[in-house]
């Protein structure tokens, strides 16, 4: 029922003599939300390039649905149904909503085909994913002239337009003020189960609202990893993370 | 469809102004001029798909622009016959071989280091050309170029070559404006508006980049062929650093990244090359300083001062 | 080829590689400091040429030309570097298509100024003659500009290691956001900077002036060879600079007498390869902005 649907083993990534991955090991089930927390420099952000294909391991493996997928390109591995979020929005910010949601809908089929791109059923298509994250009738605006707010929920959009079976959300509420951070977290909180979710989160209230598992990571490594009772009663993490943030 | 009626019938006053034209003194030269604006229009259009569209800046078009233009000199030498498609498939064939194995190299840099390595590349290219004499001419180019035939019929006399010219021009024209208006097109600008969300979303831009390296050069060859043709010679200058820059100022200063915009690039750079040059002697200062301008002031170019300016009208 | 051929050729190759110095580290200091590559470099090195040449008709005299160039260009750079580049401050390739137009407009106005013929300078006397090197006769000119490259490079270093002005340079070319954090004015250092770059490219046309002949065409290939010589050595530091200059010279005087048809196309083939491989050359700094 549960197999691991992600799997990374002893991942190691080095920069010029630092660590910033140091041997993680973690398994993800299918339909599992994982989060992913730790300090700053803890790694997290590179976790996710190495997972996506951006940057390449000095060492270890990255399984995806059983496919060893470490030497595989960023593209390939997107075609195998991994998604991302970046952090900071990578949207076409010359583009319309529109375009930039029709740019990922019709990814699947392949960018040679002189067709006219902006039909009708395009059209409605993409509008339908922009109403589902909250970004009705906002199909002509450009990218760039959107709000933070609704730029991050354009940004879910994309990550959300070729249906993944994996999806990454790299901090999605980054920047947030209380009512948007709300918005996303309930647009995430509603996806199907069998959808996987990895999320790199500090807003702790976040994070224990949609983790089902916390992995916490430290100077490149995984120090511990449990259900969000779990974590929360870890002295270590305390110690590390945990204690800072909430200021115990 | 306004301008797909505008662009049409712009496309016809074109074709016919050897007739509406006769009368009018000094319209032979006039065709000539309007001829190598039409001819510099296809370069800069092709070297747009690149600037503009899938915002790759290349310093080196000329070598394909060049490459073109000598290979169509030679083969109709070469091959014995002046038949257009013969001298027109070899210079796309040789720019599309010559763009593969450059873009090959090239198409994983980006922003300035993509624009160091196209110039690089196309610096080989013109000192090949100036070294290889037997072939090429060398340094005193490729003289006796002849013009094409077309399934027999003679295209030299000036009036139908002209509108072989138009021809050609208004073929590219709509081969550019149906890219942009595809899902290829649309590609494109999503390369150029940000490269790692598309590789993100399952695109093998590194291949979309090169696939429309080699699509330029291709257009460029064409024309290329066409300048060849024109002045019946093929100059070194035709594949030098000159000629690449030449086209980036015609696309911004158009205006890159639409169909007027490098049209009307071409044409203003060709007034000024041709028709003021021969009237004061600091043309190129006035080219430099107008380009400065618009590098400073309006880089979105002419078509881009005149989109600002309806938003303004229209508020 | 004979020893002799060897000896000689192998003088030409450093003599030409001197020159290439002086003109790239110019161009190398400019790109370190500024992320600009600039594309008005060749002609920065023409009107040092052709104002060598003005100098000599006007004084009789080559020498003062050592002094009058570098300073016409350095100030030509200080005025240009704020009215014009510093308006693009951050659009990097913006920057670049302005040195282009720059070098449009200085190489039109030496074309309109001293006429686009071909000229050639004297050898200053002194230099104009031939000395005993390996059993053959050498111009004692091509002596000079190496002697004259190998001062200004230990002249250039001193000054880069060991005065405030060097200190402050170093630090702007590794960081120049944490200078103006720190509180140093940039906008000051960048125009200097510029104006050094151009003085030392007009410095590389004076030198160059008697050797070869001025003609339109100088700039172009003065700035496809700086550009060779930048992006081998590295781009961004003088030492990048040296390394470049002293291999390519050889380089390209050897190749043209091995092979002489494919010389030029070597030579870029030699950047292009080094380019694909590492991007900021071989000793340079690794800062690949857009």
């Amino acid at each position: 029922m549960t197999e691991a649907v992600l799997e990374v083993r002893e991942l190691r990534r080095e920069f010029g003599g630092i660590h910033a991955l140091d041997g993680v090991t973690l398994a993800v089930r299918g339909g599992e939300r994982l989060a992913v927390i730790g300090p700053n420099g803890a790694g997290k952000t590179t976790f996710f390039n190495v997972l996506t294909g951006e940057i390449p391991p000095t060492a270890g493996t990255v399984v995806l649905e059983g496919r060893d997928v470490t030497g595989m390109s960023a593209p390939r591995r997107a075609r195998h149904g991994l998604a991302r979020m970046y952090q900071k929005s990578e949207l076409f910010d010359g583009l319309a909503a529109r375009e930039n949601v029709a740019l990922a809908l019709v990814a699947g089929r392949g960018p040679y085909r002189l067709g006219t791109a902006g039909t009708a059923a395009e059209r409605a298509e993409a509008d339908r994913l922009l109403e589902r994250v909250g970004l009705a009738g906002q199909g002509l605006r450009r990218a760039r002239a959107l709000s933070h707010g609704e730029r991050r929920q354009l940004e879910l959009a994309l990550a959300l337009a070729r249906r993944p079976r994996v999806l990454l959300l790299d901090e999605p509420t980054a920047g947030m003020s209380p009512a948007e951070t709300q918005l996303i977290t309930s647009l995430v909180a509603e996806l199907d189960r069998s959808l996987t979710i990895l999320i790199v989160e500090h807003d702790m209230d976040v994070v224990f609202r949609l983790a089902d598992r916390i992995a916490v990571l430290h100077e490149g490594r995984v120090i511990a990893d449990g259900t969000p009772v779990q974590i929360r009663g870890d002295h270590v993490v305390n110690d590390v993370y945990l204690g800072r943030v909430v200021g115990a | 469809m306004i301008r797909a009626a505008a662009a049409v019938a712009a496309m016809a006053a074109l074709f016919a102004f050897p007739e509406w034209a006769s009368g009018i003194e000094g319209s032979r030269y006039a065709e000539t001029i309007v001829r190598d604006m039409l001819v510099f229009a296809v370069y800069a259009l092709s070297l747009d798909l690149l600037i503009g569209r899938a915002g790759m800046p290349s310093l080196g078009h000329a070598a394909f622009f060049g490459s073109g233009a000598y290979a169509a000199a030679i083969a109709s030498s070469r091959f014995g016959t002046d038949e257009l498609a013969v001298s027109l498939v070899a210079a796309i064939v040789v720019a599309s071989i010559l763009a593969t194995a450059i873009g090959l190299l090239s198409v994983r840099a980006s922003g300035i280091f993509f624009l160091m390595l196209t110039l690089a590349f196309a610096q080989m290219a013109f000192a090949v050309a100036f070294q290889w004499n037997d072939v090429t001419g060398g340094s005193n180019g490729f003289s006796g170029v002849r013009r094409p035939t077309l399934a027999g019929m003679d295209l030299s006399a000036p009036d139908t070559y002209y509108r072989t010219v138009v021809v050609a021009f208004a073929l590219v024209v709509a081969l550019v404006w149906w890219i942009a208006r595809s899902h290829y097109g649309r590609a494109l600008a999503g390369v150029r508006e940000n490269e790692r969300r598309m590789r993100a979303l399952g695109y093998d831009t590194a291949r979309i980049k090169l696939s429309v390296f080699v699509l330029a050069g291709a257009l460029a060859a064409v024309a290329g062929a066409l300048s060849a043709w024109s002045f019946r010679f093929v100059a070194t200058s035709d594949v030098g650093l000159g000629r690449s820059v030449e086209g980036f100022v015609m696309v911004l200063i158009g205006g890159a990244g639409s169909i007027l915009g490098p049209i009307i690039g071409a044409a203003a750079v060709l007034y000024i090359d041709r028709v003021l040059s021969s009237a004061v002697p600091y043309s190129q200062t006035v080219l430099g300083v107008v380009f400065i301008v618009f590098v400073l002031a309006a880089r979105q170019g002419i078509v881009g001062l005149a989109r600002a300016a309806a938003v303004r009208v229209r508020r | 080829m004979s020893p002799d051929l060897i000896v000689q050729q192998a003088l030409n190759g450093i003599s030409f590689g001197a020159l290439l110095f002086i003109l790239a580290a110019g161009l190398s200091l400019i790109f370190g400091m500024m992320d600009v590559v600039n594309l008005a470099h060749g002609a920065f090195y023409m009107l040092g040429a052709y104002v060598t040449l003005q100098v000599v008709r006007s004084t009789g005299e080559f020498w003062p030309a050592l002094i009058v160039a570098p300073v016409a260009l350095g100030l030509l750079g200080l005025a240009l570097e704020p009215t014009l580049l510093r308006r693009l401050r951050g659009r990097h390739l913006d920057q670049v298509l302005l040195t282009i137009g720059v070098g449009l407009v200085i190489v039109d106005l030496i074309g309109l100024f001293w006429g686009r013929e071909i000229r050639t300078l004297p050898l200053p006397p002194g230099l104009d003659r031939s000395i005993d090197i390996a059993g053959n006769a050498y111009p004692t000119y091509r002596l000079f500009v190496i002697v004259f490259a190998v001062a200004l490079a230990a002249i250039l270093t001193y000054v880069h290691r060991r005065t405030a002005v060097g200190a402050l340079i170093r630090a702007g070319v590794d960081d120049a956001e944490m200078l103006s954090a720190l509180g140093v004015d940039t906008d000051r250092l960048f125009a200097v900077t510029f104006a050094v770059g151009a003085g030392l490219a007009g410095l590389a046309g004076v030198i160059a002036a008697p050797a070869f002949a001025l003609s339109p065409g100088m700039d172009v290939d003065a700035l496809i060879y700086s550009l060779i010589v930048v992006v081998v050595g590295g781009l961004g530091t003088l030492g990048g600079a040296a390394v470049g200059a002293w291999l390519v010279g050889p380089a390209d005087t050897f190749g043209k007498v091995l092979f002489p048809q494919f010389a030029l196309a070597l030579i870029f083939a030699i950047m292009a390869v080094v380019l694909l491989a590492r991007p900021s050359g071989l000793f340079g700094r690794a800062r690949i902005g857009r």
